[in-house]
């Protein structure tokens, strides 16, 4: 058991340090990197938890998380290569047209 | 935890470390792929062995590839000479001490009220072998599957759509990057 609580830690800490990232870095590539590490640190949470209850639908949640990030990084990716267009850079402070 | 188990959370932390600190966003991509792949090893320590190939194969293979190419393509240079700032690091350790705070006692005292019993019996009962995790998905879980296909189906079309251009470049657009050639 203790070595499930360790491995719910590391997937804890792996989120946390996907959460300062989104928060600290402007380059909203990098951003989206931490976030894809997010969704990893509930993977790994999730896959223990599987190994854990001795069943799988755990796994199969992971699985399904990763058809999203899939999806995802293909259309954020897409995103980040329009705004560059048109601002010309990937600095989250530099889309800034909306502030007041 | 097993030593494996040990080495590779180590592994998997100092390059989400590295993620977050490295200046340039390609050092940040290479150390996410050494994430990733250290996470692949933690799944197949824990017995997750279609989860592991499925990482390697769409996390390090698919997706950080899509990774560097977009980086490449904007042929980004390290983060410019603006400083970081003292508030922007302060509020991000403070959210993250508070994640951190808020969730681990949870977490341990959720892991107390499991019986001794049960997990003994549970561990060696999970194998996420291909087999196994085909039948769930075939058989539970046959309408989520499906429809995380046609969720890959509208993440295609809306790439497409994001990235065409509104009408077609005959000459150097004024302002933007693109038409150059």
């Amino acid at each position: 058991m203790t070595s499930m609580v360790a491995y719910i830690g590391v997937s804890l800490v792996l989120f946390t340090l996907g959460a300062i990232g989104v928060c600290i870095r402007r380059n909203a590539i990098v951003v989206f990197m931490c976030i894809e590490m997010m969704l990893n640190a509930v993977n790994l949470a999730f896959v223990a938890f599987s190994k854990l209850q001795g069943n799988l639908d755990g796994q199969v949640a992971v699985f399904f998380v990763m058809v999203i990030a899939a999806a995802e990084s293909a259309v954020g990716l897409a995103i980040i290569i329009s705004v560059f267009r048109s601002i010309v850079s990937v600095e989250t402070t530099d889309a800034a047209q909306l502030k007041w | 935890m097993s030593f494996m188990g040990f080495l590779l959370s180590a592994m998997a932390l100092a390059a989400g470390v590295g993620v977050v600190w490295s200046r340039n966003p390609l050092y940040s991509a290479f150390c996410l792929i050494v994430n990733l792949l250290s996470m692949a090893g933690l799944y197949s320590v824990l017995d997750a062995h279609f989860l592991a190939v499925a990482q390697v194969v769409v996390y390090a293979g698919a997706i950080m590839v899509l990774v560097l190419f977009v980086l490449m393509l904007l042929n980004l240079k390290a983060e410019s000479g603006r400083k970081l700032g003292v508030v922007r690091p302060l509020a991000a350790f403070a959210i993250g001490s508070w994640i951190v705070a808020t969730a681990y006692p949870s977490v341990v005292d959720n892991f107390k009220k499991v019986s001794i019993h049960e997990l003994q019996e549970n561990l060696w009962r999970s194998e996420g072998t291909v087999r196994a995790i085909g039948e769930e998905l075939y058989g539970r879980y046959i309408v989520q599957f499906e429809l995380s296909s046609l969720v890959l189906l509208i993440g295609i079309v809306g790439a497409v759509m994001l990235s065409k251009r509104k009408q077609p470049a005959i000459g150097p657009r004024p302002g933007g990057l693109g038409g150059k050639a």
